[in-house]
C-alpha cells in the first residue's frame, strides 16, 4: 500500500474509500482478509495523522518531546473498523501552545467526515482521570503512540497500568458492575434476534473488559477459541458498517441478509448462529475469568488452613466445592468413571455452583463415552441436572463449551444458537429449550413422571433445526435421544407422543370450540391417559413461559386449564398394576413367617433387598430407616401383606464401598423393632450435615387418590427425594396408628413419587377425617 | 363513522377475521378479554374439588367503519361468530366523531 504524502483531508478520504472498496471482496468471516483490512485502515490512518501532526508542529512551533498524538481503544490496538470513530488523545506538556496545535490537528480530521473522539490532556490529567473513570482507563490500556514523542506515551501507559494493578482489588468490582449492567441493558448476543454487537453480552465491549482484567494480573483470560471468536465478531461488525455505511452496531433484521452476503454466509440464520457461537465463547471466557479474578481478590480468610491445604466440601464421590466452584478431587478418576460428567453437572447445579474450568477440561480430555443405552444411574443424574432450576443454564453452557454436550446429546447441535424468526420468541432455540426445563422444574410435583416432563421440556423443539413441521420432525429425534438415555419402550412412546403433540393443548384451547364435545374427545383420544395429559399440561405452561412475555397470559392459561379439566373428566388414570405373583423363595419365606432378609445384586449398580416380617404398625418406616442408615438409596419398592406377613421388595442403590449385607440389615431391623436402635436419632445426626439445594424446591404434594381401591385409602406423595424420606413418611403414619398395607415407591431423578395403601387398625379404609389427618402428617414429614 | 365492538368466543376469531377481510375491512384491533353475560360462568368438578369458572375467556374485537358499512359489518361478524350455543357473545356499534391516521394526519373517512 502506498503511503499518502499529502496531509490533505481529501486525499486521506479518497484512499480510505479505495481501501474499503478493495476490502469488499476480502470477505469471508473469520478469514484473514477482514482483519487485514482493519489493520490496513489503521496503518493508512496512522501515516496520514503523522503527516497532519508534523505539519501542525511545524506551524505552531511546539518543541519536540512536548506533545504526542495517541491512539486509544480499538484504534490503539491497531485495528479500525470501517465505521469506527477515531479515538485520539493529544498528550502534551506545553499548556501555552497546545490550543493552536490541537486546532491544526482536529480540523483536518473533521474535514474528512470521519467521526472523531478527541481529548487534550497532560500526563497528570490523563493519569488522574484514568484512576477514577473506567472508560478512560480501558481506553488508555491500549494506548499507542501515533505521532510525536513515543516516550511520553510509554511513560503514561506504564503509570496507568501500574495504578490499575495496584488498585485492582478495589476497582475490579466496579468493572464487574459495568459488565453486569451492560448485559442487562443491551441484551445478549447468544440469543437476541437483533444483537447489539458491541455493547451486548458476549460482544466486543466484553472483550475489552476481559483484557482489562487480564492486564490487572489478577487472573489470566483463556485464549483458546476466544481470539478467534473476537475476530469473527469484529468481521460481522465491519460488514454491518460497510453495508449500512453507518457506525451503528445493532444488527437489525433488515440488514441481516445483506451482512450475511457480504461475509459469504448462506443467510441470516447462518449469520446469527455465527454471532451466537462467537458470543458464547466470549461469555464463557469472561465468566471463567471473572470467577478467577473475584476469587483472587476476595479477602483471604479461610481459603487455606493448616499447611496451605485448600478447604474442600465434598459434593459426592470425586467431587467437592472449592472456593465457590465445583471441582474434581484428587481421587476423581474420569478415565474409569464415565458417569463423572453427569454426576458433577447434577451435583453442581443442585448446589448452585459453577463448574471449575480446569475440571471441565479434565473431563473433556479423559472421560470415556457412556455405554448406550445409558445405565440407569446416568439417566437419574441427567434428570437430576435438568430439574435443578436456573443453575442448570450455566452448568449446561460450560459442558457445551467443552464439547461434552455433543457426546451426551448429539441432537443438540441441530438447534445450537438457532434463531427463531417469530415475534413472541425471546430466545434462540437452544436457550428456549433450557429455559423450558428451568420452568418445568417447579412443576415436577404436578405430574406422575417428573423425569419424562423434564426430558420432554428439553427436547420438545428439537425438531426446529430440521425441515418440515417441527413437532413431527422432533418426534424421531426425541425417540432416538430417549432410547439412548435408556428409557424403556413405554416411556419412549409417551415422550414421542408428548413431543409430537406439544402444541395440541394451546392450539385446541384457542382455536376449537371447547363446548363442542368433539374437541375434548379428540384431545382425549390422542393423549389416551391422565398421565399424558398431566405431562402435556405442565409442558404447555413451561413452554409458554420460556417463550417470552407475549406468549402466555392469565387469559390463555385459563383457556388451556379449561380444556385440561374437561379432558381429564374423559380420561382415567391407568389402574395400578396388580403385584407380581410370589416367587418360590418368597412363598417359602412368607410361609415361615419370621423376619428374614435376602440382599442380592441385580444389574450393574442396583440391588434387590427382600424383607419378610410379621406385619406390625411402623414396620415399613423401620425397614426404610435401616436401609437409609446403611446408605442404600431406594429406587423403587413394592410392599404387600399376605396373611399377616409383610413382604417388601426394595430396589436400592448402594453408596460406593457399602455393599448391602443381609446379616447386618437383619440385625439392625430386629434391634430397631425391639427399640434397641434409635433410627430417628441416628438419621437426624446424619441429616445435620446435609446440603440444602440452591433453588428452593416446590412444596411436597400429598393427595388422596379417589376411588383407586375399595379396601384401602390410597394416598400419593410427591416430594424431593432425600435420605430417610420414606422412613419419615412411614413413621408419621405409624404414630397415627395407620397400617401400610401396600406401597409403590419410585425415585425419578431427584423426585420421589410414593403411593401408600392405608388401612386403620381393624383393616378398613380410613375415615375422611383420618385421611385428611394422614395427608397433613405426610405433608409435614415430606417437607 | 362508527366503532363496532364485538365480544366473541376465542376460537371464532379466525373465522371472523377472514370473513371481515373478504368483506373488505382492512384493520381490526383484538384484545384478550374475560367476563360473563347471561351464562354467568359455571361450576365444574375436577379431581374431587369444585371449581367455579366465573369469568369466561373471550376475545374483544374493534373495527372502525364508514356509516354506510356498519350494518353489513355487524351482520358479517354476527354470522361468522355464531355457534348457536350460549356464550356466543355480543356486537355493538357506537358513533365516532373523529378518526386521525397518526402517520399522515388524514382525518375522517380517509383515515379508515
Amino acid at each position: 500500500m502506498t503511503v499518502p504524502t499529502s496531509a490533505l483531508p481529501s486525499d486521506y478520504a479518497a484512499r480510505r474509500r479505495e481501501l474499503l472498496a478493495e476490502g469488499r471482496v476480502a470477505g469471508s468471516v473469520g478469514g484473514p482478509g477482514t482483519s487485514m483490512r482493519r489493520r490496513g485502515l489503521a496503518a493508512l490512518t496512522d501515516s496520514w495523522l503523522r503527516q497532519v501532526f508534523a505539519d501542525a508542529v511545524a506551524a505552531t512551533g511546539v518543541a519536540p518531546g512536548k506533545a504526542a498524538l495517541v491512539a486509544v481503544g480499538g484504534y490503539g490496538r491497531g485495528e479500525l473498523a470501517p465505521g469506527s470513530d477515531l479515538d485520539l488523545v493529544l498528550l502534551h506538556a506545553d499548556r501555552d501552545a497546545v490550543d493552536a496545535l490541537a486546532e491544526k490537528i482536529w480540523y483536518p480530521v473533521w474535514d474528512t467526515g470521519v467521526h472523531l473522539d478527541h481529548a487534550v490532556r497532560t500526563f497528570e490529567e490523563a493519569r488522574r482521570l484514568a484512576s477514577h473513570d473506567l472508560a478512560v482507563l480501558l481506553g488508555l490500556l491500549d494506548a499507542r503512540p501515533v505521532a510525536g514523542d513515543p516516550a511520553l506515551v510509554g511513560r503514561l501507559r506504564t503509570a496507568v497500568l501500574g495504578d490499575w494493578r495496584a488498585s485492582a482489588r478495589r476497582r475490579l468490582p466496579e468493572l464487574r458492575a459495568s459488565w453486569d449492567e451492560r448485559g442487562e441493558r443491551h441484551g445478549d448476543l447468544r440469543h437476541d434476534l437483533e444483537p447489539e454487537l458491541k455493547e451486548g453480552r458476549g460482544g466486543l465491549r466484553d472483550v475489552v473488559s476481559l483484557r482489562a482484567v487480564a492486564a490487572s494480573w489478577v487472573a489470566d483470560r483463556p485464549h483458546r477459541d476466544v481470539d478467534d471468536a473476537v475476530r469473527r465478531l469484529a468481521d460481522v461488525r465491519d460488514a454491518l458498517h460497510l453495508v449500512t455505511g453507518r457506525s451503528g452496531n445493532k444488527l437489525l433484521l433488515q440488514e441481516q441478509d445483506h451482512v450475511a452476503e457480504e461475509l459469504g454466509l448462506p443467510g441470516a440464520d447462518a449469520l446469527l448462529r455465527e454471532v451466537g457461537a462467537s458470543a458464547s465463547a466470549v461469555t464463557h471466557a469472561a465468566e471463567v475469568t471473572w470467577r478467577r479474578a473475584l476469587q483472587a481478590t476476595r479477602p483471604q480468610r479461610s481459603r487455606f488452613v493448616r499447611g496451605r491445604r485448600p478447604v474442600l466440601r465434598l459434593l459426592g464421590p470425586g467431587l467437592a466445592e472449592h472456593d465457590g466452584e465445583a471441582v474434581l478431587t484428587a481421587q476423581a478418576d474420569p478415565r474409569s468413571d464415565p458417569l463423572l460428567v453427569l454426576r458433577m453437572a447434577a451435583r453442581a447445579a443442585r448446589a448452585g455452583l459453577p463448574l471449575s474450568a480446569s475440571s471441565v477440561d479434565r473431563l473433556a480430555a479423559d472421560t470415556p463415552p457412556l455405554p448406550e443405552p445409558w445405565p440407569e444411574n446416568a439417566r437419574h443424574l441427567f434428570v437430576e441436572l435438568l430439574g435443578s432450576g436456573p443453575p442448570l443454564v450455566p452448568v449446561w453452557e460450560a459442558l457445551d463449551q467443552a464439547g461434552l454436550l455433543d457426546r451426551l446429546l448429539p441432537e443438540w447441535s441441530l438447534v445450537r444458537h438457532l434463531p427463531q424468526r417469530n415475534a413472541v420468541h425471546r430466545y434462540a432455540v437452544d436457550r428456549h429449550l433450557l429455559e423450558c426445563a428451568v420452568r418445568a422444574a417447579p412443576l415436577v410435583r404436578d405430574v406422575h413422571r417428573p423425569d419424562l416432563l423434564l426430558v420432554a421440556a428439553l427436547l420438545h423443539d428439537i425438531g426446529k433445526g430440521s425441515p418440515g413441521d417441527h413437532s413431527e420432525a422432533g418426534e424421531p429425534l426425541a425417540v432416538g435421544a430417549a432410547t439412548r438415555m435408556g428409557f424403556d419402550a413405554d416411556d419412549v412412546a409417551m415422550l414421542a407422543l408428548v413431543v409430537r403433540h406439544h402444541l395440541l393443548l394451546v392450539d385446541s384451547a384457542t382455536k376449537r370450540d371447547l363446548d363442542d364435545p368433539s374437541t375434548v374427545t379428540t384431545v382425549a383420544d390422542l393423549l389416551g391417559a391422565t398421565e399424558v395429559l398431566e405431562l402435556m399440561s405442565a409442558l404447555t405452561s413451561a413452554d409458554a413461559r420460556a417463550t417470552g412475555p407475549a406468549a402466555w397470559s392469565e387469559w390463555k392459561a385459563g383457556l388451556v386449564d379449561d380444556l385440561v379439566r374437561r379432558t381429564a373428566l374423559r380420561l382415567h388414570g391407568a389402574p395400578p398394576s396388580p403385584p407380581p405373583p410370589l416367587t418360590p423363595t418368597e412363598s417359602q419365606l412368607v410361609a415361615a413367617g419370621r423376619l428374614a432378609i435376602v440382599a442380592e445384586p441385580d444389574e450393574a449398580i442396583t440391588w434387590t433387598v427382600t424383607v419378610v416380617a410379621p406385619d406390625s404398625t411402623g414396620l415399613f418406616g423401620i425397614i426404610a430407616g435401616v436401609l437409609a442408615l446403611h446408605r442404600l438409596s431406594v429406587r423403587s419398592a413394592q410392599v404387600r401383606t399376605e396373611g399377616g406377613v409383610a413382604l417388601d421388595v426394595w430396589t436400592v442403590v448402594p453408596d460406593r464401598d457399602h455393599e448391602p449385607r443381609s446379616e447386618a440389615l437383619r440385625n439392625d431391623i430386629a434391634r430397631a423393632l425391639d427399640g434397641e436402635l434409635d433410627v430417628t436419632q441416628r438419621l437426624s445426626a446424619r441429616d445435620a450435615g446435609r446440603r440444602q439445594p440452591a433453588v428452593v424446591p416446590p412444596p411436597p404434594r400429598v393427595e388422596v387418590v379417589e376411588s383407586a381401591s375399595d379396601t384401602a385409602t390410597v394416598v400419593e406423595v410427591r416430594a424431593g427425594d432425600r435420605p430417610g424420606l420414606l422412613y419419615r413418611l412411614g413413621r408419621a403414619l405409624a404414630l397415627m396408628g395407620v397400617n401400610i398395607r401396600g406401597a409403590r415407591v419410585v425415585t425419578l431423578g431427584a423426585e420421589a413419587v410414593d403411593v401408600f395403601y392405608l388401612q386403620d387398625s381393624v383393616g378398613r379404609p380410613l375415615s375422611d377425617p383420618a385421611a385428611r389427618e394422614a395427608v397433613r402428617l405426610l405433608t409435614d414429614a415430606a417437607g | 363513522m362508527k366503532l363496532i365492538t364485538a365480544v366473541i368466543k376465542p376460537f371464532k376469531l379466525d373465522d371472523v377475521k377472514s370473513a371481515l377481510e373478504s368483506f373488505g375491512v382492512h384493520g381490526i384491533t383484538v384484545t384478550e378479554a374475560s367476563g360473563y353475560g347471561r351464562q354467568k360462568g359455571h361450576t365444574e368438578v375436577y379431581r374431587g374439588a369444585e371449581y367455579t369458572v366465573d369469568l369466561v375467556p373471550k376475545v374483544r374485537l374493534e373495527v372502525l367503519v364508514d356509516d354506510a358499512d356498519s350494518d353489513d359489518v355487524i351482520e358479517v361478524i354476527t354470522k361468522s361468530a355464531a355457534t348457536g350455543r350460549i356464550g356466543d357473545g355480543k356486537v355493538w356499534c357506537v358513533p365516532v366523531d373523529t378518526v386521525v391516521r397518526v402517520r399522515t394526519g388524514e382525518r375522517g373517512v380517509d383515515a379508515l
